[in-house]
């Protein structure tokens, strides 16, 4: 018994303190590293900040190379398919362009009124600068959704920045460093974001479920009703980590486990740039306030104007397309009407004809009958049981064959 | 089979290619995640570390084993540390399971392994869940143990393979 504690006390103390013939450490000491590291890190020591600073920047630039050979391969195949799906999604994406097109002014006018407003409401404008960032690292580990975007605090990056794909929102800084930022994605389980949903504008909190789809938490029972399969979900600004009304995802309608998840717009494994939204303040001074409201109202003024004038340009060229159709449309509908009086006036010709003819052959009838029943129906003068031959009684009864009644 | 000049350039490389497959892998995530297989994941530094301990290999350097640890929680997202402990506690069971070990079995090695690595996800969850209030699904965590106990075997073959080409 002695012995065999003495053999696991051995083993443990060769295990942790016996260094081979290689090892520049011990197993122990790098354990107490560690520890300090993981310890040190919890903390937000200068110091330890920095050097985590730079060990991140020298890690990503590497993971970014030695990711190149596999990013070559998923590059290929997801260019392979879309190449097979190109002319489908070419026709799909030109019906979808004229679409935007003509929702694009109206959403101009009432971005800049919105603007307008808040200037009014706030005392500043927000200016939105949308730079383009690469993802330089997009590994998708199973527990954590991030990636790593090339863009950091030297361009005025900060942590809560929102980040985009195209319009569609897919997460926000939540590490920055000197030239590069980490981005928390909406899939992971960590990432909360307050959304409205319509129809019904009802308010809720999605949060990632760890894999491609947000799930629904946080909302009242009796919401839950109005919430449809066609319903949109888009920020509602709640809390202000996020801005309102930026598209999110739409509604997948509750799942096996009574859970409404969230579709969203993008695909966070195919994202190579992003848009990271850099906002600026830019504060109205009291002093010059006046002055600065009716230049900021001025030029607000003119780019309204403009696009109504852009607006009202659209309406003419339609109205005067229109107004050629309508004429086009008259002419066919007299062109019509004076058809449909000639073919009136055959038929009646033709309805007329027909009568006559039904007449005569009602005629030849009678007189083919008139030579075999007429003795039947003929007056006899001492048993009076026919009719006088003319009368219309005398007709009945020739066309009756004979029969004096019926 | 190829054969190597000993002092050779490119056979200094391969009898180091367990440290760079090592750190390659950390870079690189190596662990089919792309392949959007639902719930599938293996982490291939537990096999990789645990294997190359247990057979004491020469150039499987501790320092460079925590050294990718930390760089795996920089590419990963994890606080500084955490993983550099898992893989050191790897090689410390490993070096104590090589320690108490008379006659080598492949199936008792495959055991052990689910047990560290069992032991080591646990311990991971906790600190993670418990000091740093990450929120984690455990059910990934347990189909990735499950994964990678099951790839260890496949993986052993070909580490096996390759130490011997090295004796050759």
């Amino acid at each position: 018994m002695a012995e065999s504690r003495d053999d696991f006390i051995i083993a443990i103390r060769s295990a942790f303190l016996n260094k081979s013939t290689k090892q520049k450490f011990s197993l122990l000491t790098l354990v107490f590293f560690s520890i300090v590291i993981i310890i040190l890190s919890s903390f937000n020591f200068k110091a330890i900040t920095v050097t985590k600073s730079v060990i991140k920047e020298i890690v990503y630039r590497s993971s970014f190379i030695v990711s190149i050979p596999e990013n070559l391969i998923k590059s290929s195949y997801v260019n392979l398919n879309e190449y097979t799906n190109f002319y489908k999604e070419y026709k799909q994406t030109k019906e979808e362009l004229d679409q935007l097109k003509s929702e694009n002014i109206s959403t101009k006018i009432i971005k800049s009124e919105n603007e307008e407003l808040k200037s009014l409401i706030d005392g500043y404008t927000i200016t939105s600068n949308k730079i383009l960032a690469k993802v330089i690292v997009d590994h998708e580990s199973p527990f954590l959704r991030s990636i790593i975007i090339n863009k950091g605090s030297k361009e005025k990056i900060k942590i809560g920045t929102n980040i985009y794909d195209r319009s569609y929102l897919v997460g926000r800084v939540i590490e920055v460093n000197y030239t590069n930022s980490r981005v928390l994605l909406l899939t992971d389980l960590n990432s909360n974001i307050p959304v409205s949903i319509t129809p019904g504008n009802v308010q809720a909190i999605v949060v990632g479920n760890g894999d491609k789809k947000g799930e629904i938490k946080y909302i009242k029972n009796d919401l839950i009703n109005k919430i449809d399969g066609q319903g949109i979900a888009y920020t509602s600004g709640t809390g202000s980590i996020f801005k309102s009304g930026i598209p999110v995802g739409t509604i997948d309608l509750k799942d096996e486990n009574e859970k409404i998840l969230i579709n969203f717009y993008s695909d966070f494994s195919q994202l190579k740039y992003v848009f990271a939204e850099i906002d600026e303040l830019i504060p109205t001074p009291v002093e010059t306030k006046a002055n600065d409201q009716t230049q900021v109202s001025s030029n607000t003024e003119q780019i309204k104007l403009d696009l109504i004038s852009d607006e009202l340009q659209i309406l003419e060229d339609s109205n005067t397309k229109f107004l050629e159709e309508n004429k086009e449309l008259n002419t066919l509908t007299n062109d019509l009407t004076k058809q449909i009086e000639i073919l009136k006036s055959e038929n009646e010709y033709q309805k007329s004809v027909i009568q006559q003819h039904n007449l005569d052959q009602e005629e030849l009838e009678f007189l083919r009958l008139n030579l075999i029943y007429s003795s039947r129906c003929q007056s006899k003068k001492l048993f009076s049981t026919g009719f006088q031959v003319g009368t219309e009684e005398y007709k009945r009864c020739i066309m009756r064959k004979g029969k004096i009644s019926d | 089979m190829i054969r190597f000049q000993k002092k050779n350039l490119l056979y200094k490389i391969y009898t180091w290619l367990p440290i760079l497959a090592l750190f390659i892998s950390v870079f690189n995530e190596f662990d089919f995640n792309y392949l959007n297989i639902d719930y599938f994941s293996f982490n291939f530094p537990f096999i990789l570390i645990f294997y190359f301990a247990l057979k004491a290999y020469q150039r499987f350097d501790y320092f460079l084993v925590f050294l990718a640890g930390l760089f795996n929680d920089t590419v990963v997202g994890l606080p500084l540390g955490i993983s550099s402990m898992s893989y050191i506690l790897i090689c410390i069971f490993a070096t104590y399971l090589r320690n108490i070990t008379i006659s080598p079995n492949l199936i008792k090695d495959w055991f052990y392994f689910l047990f560290i690595i069992s032991l080591i996800n646990s311990i991971n969850f906790s600190v993670l869940f418990l000091f740093f209030s990450y929120e984690l699904d455990i059910t990934l965590f347990i189909v990735n143990n499950f994964f990678t106990f099951l790839f260890y075997i496949i993986f052993s073959i070909f580490f096996k393979r390759y130490l011997k080409s090295l004796d050759d």
